[in-house]
Order: C-alpha cells, then sequence, then structure tokens
C-alpha cells in the first residue's frame, strides 16, 4: 500500500467545471468522484495550498509528518469516494475528528459547499477563514456559496469578510438586497475563477462591480444580474468584450441596457446558450437581429415586455435554421403580428417552450403555422391573445399532442369545443383558463371523461373567473385528477362559501380587501381537504349544498364581482411555476 | 463464452470467462490492446491476491449480465442513496481486512459497480456514529492532540449550527 506521506489531498485546482453544459448546480458529487477515480494514480505532491501561501504549506506539512492509523490507508480519493455518501453534514463532520487523514478529506468535502442557513453559522465561517493560521486552506476550500438563505441579515459586513475567499466558482447572493458594490467588489477582485455570479435583485450593485467583473471574471460562463437596474452599457459593453466565455447571461429589468450591450455580448461571445432580456426595453429590432444573425445556437432567448419589437425583428431574420432553439418567450411583445410567428415557427421547427402571452394582435393564424411545431410542442402561452376561435384550438391540439402546459387566458372567444379538443391531449398536466367566461361544466365533464383510457395527469388548473361553473362541475373533476395540487376558482361565485373557502390558502399580502374577499386559491393539502369536504357532503346530505352552518354567508358572496387586478395577479402566480 | 485467465499478485493462475472478466475496464481495455488472448499467456493483475481475486471474480460473474450504468444525469439518486441489493450486501459481509482489499481492487480493476457498493458499505459504517465510535469500528487511532482538536472544532463549528 502507498504510505500515507504518499497520499496528497487532491489539488483543488483539478475541479474541471469547464466541460460543464447542464446547469449551475451541476452535480457536485458527481464532479468529484469522476475527478478522484481518473486522479486515483495521481500520487504527486500537490498540495492542498496555493504556492503562495507558504504558512498553510508548513500547516499541512505538519500533518502530513504524523503517523497515520491503521484502516487509513485508504487512498484519499477512496476517502473521498466514502465520504461522499455521507448525505447528513453531521456524520462529515463525526469523520472529520476521527484522525488527521480522514480530516483532511472529510474537511474538503465540508467546505467545498456549505450549508448556512443561519447569520450565526456565516458569522463563524467568516471567522475561520479570517484566521491567521488555521489548521486548513479554508478560505481556499471554498468552490461554491449560496446565500440566499440569508436574504434580509446579509450586509456588507458580513460579504466584505468573504473576500478571504480566492477559489470561489460560484456565487449566489440572489436578493441580498443590502449588499452593495463595497463588498462585491473586494469579493470579485479575490476570485478569479468565478464560473457563475448571481446578484439578481441587487438593486444597489453599479457599473462599479460590473467593471472588476471585466477585469478581473474572465472565465465567467453564467451571469444573471436580474434587477441590478442601476447596470449601463458603460460596464456592460466591457464585460463582454472580457469575459467571453458566457453561456447564459440573464440582463432581465436592467432597463438602462441599450442594443449596445446586447450586441457587445452578441459580438464577443459566441457560446452564449440563454439570453435573457426581460423588459430591457430599450432594445429595438437591431439587438433581434443581431442575437440571430450571430448566435446560431442560442437554446433560450426571453424577450418579454421589449415592447419596441416589430415583425421586422423577426421577417428580417437569416433565412437558416435555428435547430437549437427551444425556448422563445415574447411576453407583451405586443406589436409582433402573425407574420413574425410564422417566420419564427419556420426558422425554429424545434420550439418546445413558446410564450406569446399578450401578443394581442395574433390570430388564427399565427396558431396555425404553430401547428408545425407539431410534437415537439410541450409549453404554450396565448394568453391576452383574444381573437383566437375554437377553430384554431381544435387544429393546435390535433397537431401538437405532446403539449404540456397550454395557456389561454382571456381568450373570450373560446367555447367548450375548445376545452373538449384539449381534454383528448394525454400529456396534458397543467392548463390555464382563467377568463374564458363562455366555459361550463360540459368543459370540466370533458377533462373527467376523456381521461377514462389512461390515469388523469392534469396538476394544476386555474378557472378563475370561469363564472359558469358548479360546485358538481369542479367536486367531477377534483375526484378524477387525483394529481390535482392547485386548483384556482377565484371569482367563481359560487365557490365563494365559507364552508369552501376554509380549505384555500391565504391570499398575497398586498391584495386589498375586496381581492381577499373573492380570492379563491386551493393548493397542495388544500385541494385534497376540498376533495374530502364535497365527498363528505355529497355523501351525507345527497347534495353538495353547503350545511346550515355555512348560510349566513350570502353577502361575501355578493361581491364576487371580475377585476382586472385580481386577474393579473392570478397570471403572475401562474407564471411563477 | 471463452475462457481466459488471470494472475493474481501471488502467482496463481485464475479461469475466467471473458465475459466475465471485462466488468473490469482495465482488462476490457487490456485485451482490446493486445487483441485476443484466449489462447495466450494469462494476464497478470499484479495488485490483487488470490483470496481477493477470486472474491472480485465471484462478484463479477453474479453481475456478468446487469445493463450498463445509466447515462450521467440517472445516475445522480443512485450515488447518493446508499441502499445496497441483498445479493451485494450478504457479499460485503466479510472481515474489514477483505472489505478494503475488495475496494482497492475494485478500484484498480476499474469496476466501478463494485466500488460502488464497496463505498457504500463503508459509508453505512459510518453512517450515526460519534467519532469515537467509528474510530472503534475501523480500529483507527485518534492521532490528534487535545489542543488540536479544539482548534479543528472551533474552526468548524458553523457547520454545527443547524
Amino acid at each position: 500500500m502507498a504510505s500515507p506521506r504518499n497520499q496528497s489531498v487532491r489539488d483543488p485546482t483539478h475541479y474541471d467545471y469547464s466541460s460543464s453544459t447542464g446547469s449551475p448546480e451541476r452535480n457536485l458529487q458527481d464532479e468529484l468522484e469522476t475527478d478522484f477515480f481518473q486522479q486515483s494514480a495521481n500520487d504527486s505532491s500537490t498540495s492542498i495550498v496555493d504556492d503562495s501561501k507558504d504558512t498553510e504549506d508548513e500547516e499541512l506539512k505538519q500533518f502530513e509528518d504524523m503517523a497515520v492509523s491503521r484502516t487509513a490507508y485508504l487512498p484519499p480519493e477512496l476517502l473521498f469516494a466514502i465520504f461522499g455518501r455521507l448525505t447528513s453534514p453531521q456524520d462529515l463532520q463525526a469523520c472529520v475528528f476521527v484522525c488527521k487523514s480522514w480530516a483532511r478529506c472529510a474537511v474538503e468535502l465540508l467546505w467545498i459547499r456549505p450549508h448556512i442557513s443561519k447569520f450565526k453559522s456565516l458569522e463563524n465561517l467568516s471567522r475561520t477563514i479570517q484566521m491567521e493560521r488555521p489548521s486548513f486552506p479554508y478560505s481556499s476550500l471554498i468552490k461554491r456559496l449560496n446565500l440566499t438563505t440569508l436574504v434580509e441579515t446579509l450586509n456588507d459586513g458580513t460579504v466584505l469578510a468573504l473576500s478571504a475567499c480566492n477559489r470561489l466558482e460560484r456565487l449566489t447572493l440572489t436578493n441580498c438586497t443590502n449588499v452593495t458594490d463595497t463588498s462585491i467588489m473586494p469579493v470579485l477582485e479575490n476570485n478569479p475563477r468565478l464560473l457563475a455570479l448571481d446578484l439578481s435583485g441587487l438593486a444597489d450593485v453599479t457599473d462599479l462591480s460590473m467593471t472588476v467583473i471585466s477585469k478581473n471574471c474572465k472565465k465567467l460562463q453564467g451571469l444573471n444580474i436580474t434587477g441590478c437596474k442601476k447596470t449601463t452599457d458603460a460596464s456592460m459593453v466591457a464585460v463582454a468584450a472580457h469575459c467571453t466565455h458566457l453561456k447564459r447571461l440573464k440582463l432581465n429589468e436592467c432597463d438602462q441596457i441599450t442594443n449596445e450591450s446586447v450586441m457587445a455580448f452578441t459580438r464577443h461571445c459566441p457560446n452564449l446558450l440563454e439570453l435573457d432580456l426581460f423588459k430591457v426595453n430599450k432594445i429595438t429590432n437591431l439587438a433581434v437581429l443581431d442575437i440571430f444573425w450571430r448566435l446560431s445556437h442560442l437554446r433560450e432567448l426571453r424577450l418579454g415586455y421589449c415592447d419596441l419589437l416589430t415583425d421586422a425583428a423577426f421577417t428580417g431574420i437569416p433565412q437558416r435554421q435555428y435547430e437549437s432553439l427551444r425556448i422563445l418567450d415574447l411576453t407583451n411583445c405586443d406589436k409582433l403580428t402573425d407574420e413574425s410567428v410564422e417566420h419564427i415557427v419556420e426558422m425554429a421547427p424545434r420550439l418546445r417552450n413558446l410564450v406569446l402571452a399578450k401578443c394581442r394582435l395574433i390570430t388564427d393564424r399565427a396558431v396555425d403555422a404553430i401547428t408545425k411545431l407539431t410534437k415537439n410542442l410541450h409549453y404554450l402561452h396565448l394568453g391576452h391573445c383574444t381573437h383566437l376561435t375554437d377553430e384554431a384550438i381544435k387544429k393546435l391540439i390535433s397537431a401538437c399532442n405532446r403539449i404540456r402546459y397550454i395557456d389561454l387566458a382571456c381568450c373570450q372567444r373560446l367555447t367548450d369545443r375548445s376545452i373538449m379538443m384539449l381534454a383528448s391531449l394525454p400529456k396534458l398536466r397543467r392548463i390555464g383558463l382563467v377568463k374564458c367566461s363562455n366555459i361550463t361544466d360540459r368543459s370540466l365533464m370533458a377533462l373527467v371523461h376523456s381521461n377514462r383510457s389512461h390515469p388523469c395527469a392534469l396538476e394544476r388548473v386555474h378557472l378563475s373567473y370561469c363564472t359558469n361553473l358548479t360546485v358538481d362541475g369542479i367536486h367531477e373533476l377534483i375526484n378524477s385528477c387525483s394529481k390535482l395540487t392547485h386548483l384556482s376558482l377565484t371569482g367563481v361565485v359560487c365557490f365563494l362559501r365559507k364552508d369552501l373557502t376554509r380549505f384555500c390558502r391565504l391570499p398575497p399580502a398586498e391584495f386589498n380587501e375586496h381581492q381577499r374577499a373573492v380570492f379563491c386559491v386551493f393548493s397542495g393539502p388544500g385541494v385534497t381537504k376540498l376533495r374530502n369536504h364535497l365527498n363528505h357532503l355529497s355523501l351525507t346530505n345527497g347534495t353538495l349544498a353547503p350545511d346550515q352552518a355555512y348560510y349566513d354567508d350570502r353577502e361575501e358572496q355578493e361581491t364576487g364581482l371580475v377585476d382586472e387586478e385580481d386577474e393579473e395577479d392570478e397570471e403572475e402566480e401562474t407564471q411563477e411555476e | 463464452m471463452a475462457p481466459m485467465k488471470l494472475l493474481s499478485s501471488d502467482n496463481v493462475e485464475i479461469e475466467v470467462e471473458k465475459e466475465v472478466a471485462e466488468r473490469s475496464v482495465l482488462i476490457k481495455n487490456m485485451l482490446e490492446d493486445v487483441g485476443d488472448t484466449t489462447v495466450g499467456a494469462p494476464i497478470p493483475i499484479p495488485n490483487v491476491n488470490e483470496g481477493v481475486l477470486r472474491k472480485v471474480i465471484e462478484w463479477c460473474e453474479h453481475h456478468r449480465n446487469d445493463p450498463p450504468q445509466p447515462a450521467d444525469e440517472d445516475s445522480d439518486s443512485r450515488k447518493k442513496s446508499t441502499d445496497i441489493e441483498e445479493w451485494d450486501q450478504k457479499f460485503m459481509q466479510v472481515d474489514q481486512e477483505m472489505l478494503f482489499e475488495i475496494i482497492l481492487a475494485a478500484n484498480y480493476l476499474d469496476i466501478k459497480p463494485l466500488l460502488d457498493v464497496g463505498c457504500k458499505t463503508v459509508a453505512n459504517m459510518i453512517k450515526g456514529k460519534s467519532p469515537e465510535e467509528i474510530r472503534k469500528t475501523f480500529n483507527i487511532q485518534n492521532d490528534f492532540t487535545p489542543e488540536e482538536e479544539d482548534q479543528i472544532r472551533r474552526e468548524n463549528e458553523w457547520a454545527e449550527d443547524r
């Protein structure tokens, strides 16, 4: 067996993320293990520490000189493989205190992605990484840090301490709103290995931080600055020029950003796969044309609320195929017409998710084009496309039978005929019919009865303001769809009974009194409780009328009026999915 | 299936079917490199003694028809879980010396599913135990001074605050 003296701890630089193709949260264990096995022969004296850190080096030497116990003759890569199976941090922590050779492996695994859920823990962690002579070079062990659980408590002081880290690869500070340039800048300066950075919701972060990114974080592959509204082209053009490895870029709501930045990114970052420009509403057709001109491998593009865009943005796209494009979100690009949709489908035949909500000008002709996506289409949002008719839905369903998610909110021309068609979709999991006010229990019966051959797949059903529905109809639906976890019936007057609404979830805090009065959304256990209650009523009373005790609620029921704001909220809620 | 021979570190020839031996990626690659060796000399396995090699072959025989490893995305749950199928559990009921020898051999011979089972077995022996109990289980000597232990405890305090 190799003597423990030769068993060096793996050089942390060997974590190879460069081949990462998936989500930012690629499985850590996977990386560790593949790596360890590949490196099993690597017994050279690679040290855990950076050469520049002499003190830590000495510290480690001290450990290496110690005699190691009998069983610890397993080489470190196998200890890593074993410790990697320990799902509980407590077990991993126990391993730290067993003996020195175990400590080295266990500490590395414990620190590589510290799970911090309390402010106190972060304080303790900060104290350790700032120590003069730590037992292990902790500050270099941390690779991934996600502090989103501490949103409110996190401030510049605590984040500043993290600048002791110098090998961060992923840093996530989503919605840590008190954090500013003051602390972000030093952290970025010390971490040139950053691959993924999420500063979304940090409204006070400015061009100063972005400039540090451009100078120092040139390996960056994922950048999310959603809501960093102070950032401008001044810094983003530089980020584009220097962070040329970017694959995922989210600039949502950064509404000072213009075509200039977008075109700099398309020019310098040929690997871009995901580009989110939600509400970057200064951009024009020129930016979109440039995106398609240069990024032929793009997978996801979100342009919601970029409302300067017109048909020319899409009709002018080069005549080639964008086989990789899976997701396109054009919410509220309300100048677009059927012509855009026809071009989009022509050039991106493998679109899986298409969002055209609030593209109010589109008609049945657009849906005709969409049918060409056939089985590739899984997700379709046509909310507020009020011109659509039953005829369009009929064609859509017969061509695209793998749709899992469909939203037709406010398509008020649609009738039960459309829903009867939808009911035949075998994989339909989520259906949004808010304010499709023509539909009746006949739609519900269709959804129920088409499911005879296979178990009902429906999980989320949105029926708010479908005012013709009855309690009996919902009762049938809820009994036949065993997977149902969400059912919204806001403004459906017959449901505004206390014996039913007590199973609702609470209305959002920002709702006014009137909105609360009509709010009616069942989710999770609430759906089960509603189902049980309705079954109980029907068994004991033979009817679904409320028990006598609930008859004093007439007044509240009268308030069930349709309200534009409610509907908006309903939609936002559905978009969160 | 064609028979072939392996030579253990203590110079014992062991006959094994090629298909079984090829559960080892190391042997499989070797065979591919040298071409058909079914009639040739035994393949030396210098790092594994007879007892361990026979044990490893026993495992390979039992798992000769296992489907190939799932693709990367699917393996996540498998790796996280410490569930071990019944036959493998019984197979791993050996003394610790042998258990670690099997793990080392699986690593050397590149038999990932066996390495997997071995690591899971050891992980299960660690689970829920205190450092002292772990030392006792594996006969490990505590080589920390009280001062060192105390310092490391303070340094890692953050991980306890849950």
